[in-house]
């Protein structure tokens, strides 16, 4: 029997390939680029994600913009803000807070 | 005073700690070290007078950034009216705004992978981040500064996540546009593809 195991891996194999293609196939190139930041960003749901995401993984065309846009989106997080607030800054607040009846327990890194 | 005990160890472990973060986001969004300051010091008192209203364990940083920005809308822009503040040049003139990615288009047959963005010094994408128009700044500094969820920037913004979704992909392309002719000036990549997107950008208009 052991070539009823093979025809179900056969079909197994057929059927998921198939349904790859058909989730890529759901959203054109233009709704993939409309869509491009919204998946970057995971904030698609699950279903439109996995469309999308099969179309911009799979689509020749579309596969370049993807890793395009995704170097920019890269590029931006790593983007450090250096500036802190100042230590007098600080110390106003702090007086601010107190005229307010704020009181510190010694602990806060601020 | 148990109470009065609790609620100043609260804030003080939950919101002084986040005070570069509200400079910071003061600083994005009034371009000024004076303004943003002063945005700061009363962002943390209204905090401390209301500390009661916010829910422990929740997302501190955006109460926060909700009242640095209330704040700052009211004491920047007074005298203007609220709508004219809050719905500028992205929502009214969205066909000046590209939304085609014009520099991918000109770059595509010359660095495909976007290397080029990787050489961006940290202080030039900041001060292209400062430039951008208002509407595309708040959102671009949450979500990609600060690493929110649209539905929180929504929240802070006070908008629909659609419209945060319209303003990050706008603002994203015209700081991808500004980037790229840093990236020019610096010899990074050359003048004939900056050319291009200028054109492209012209011809959309």
């Amino acid at each position: 029997m052991k070539w009823i195991h093979e025809l179900r891996r056969l079909l197994r194999r057929s059927n998921r390939k198939i349904s790859k293609e058909a989730l890529a196939e759901a959203v054109t190139c233009q709704e993939a680029a409309e869509r491009i930041f919204e998946w970057l960003d995971n904030e698609l749901d699950p279903e439109l994600e996995a469309k999308v995401g099969a179309h911009l993984e799979t689509c020749a065309r579309c596969y370049p913009f993807l890793v395009f846009e995704e170097a920019f989106q890269e590029a931006i997080a790593k983007v450090e803000q250096s500036e802190t607030a100042p230590g007098d800054l600080r110390d106003r607040i702090m007086q601010s807070l107190e005229t307010e009846g704020f009181e510190s327990s010694g602990s806060s890194s601020a | 005073m148990a109470d009065s005990d609790a609620h100043d160890e609260t804030f003080e472990a939950e919101a002084l700690p986040q005070m570069d973060a509200v400079y910071r986001f003061a600083l994005r969004l009034s371009k000024s070290e004076d303004r943003a300051q002063d945005l700061t010091q009363e962002t943390f008192l209204r905090a401390y007078q209301n500390w009661e209203k916010y829910t422990q364990g929740t997302k501190v940083k955006s109460w926060l950034f909700t009242i640095c920005r209330n704040l700052f809308l009211r004491k920047e822009e007074r005298g203007k009216r609220h709508d004219e503040i809050v719905t500028g040049v992205a929502d009214k003139d969205p066909r000046q705004i590209s939304r085609e990615a014009t520099v991918f288009m000109a770059v595509r047959d010359r660095d495909p992978e976007g290397h080029f963005w990787r050489e961006m010094v940290d202080a030039r994408v900041l001060e292209a981040i400062d430039d951008l128009p208002d509407e595309f700044r708040e959102a671009v500094v949450l979500s990609d500064l600060e690493g929110l969820p649209y539905q929180e920037v929504a929240e802070i913004v006070d908008v629909p996540v659609g419209t945060v979704k319209s303003r990050l992909f706008r603002g994203r392309r015209i700081l991808q546009e500004a980037l790229y002719e840093y990236a020019v000036q610096e010899g990074i990549i050359g003048e004939q593809t900056a050319a291009r997107i200028r054109n492209r950008g012209e011809a959309s208009k």
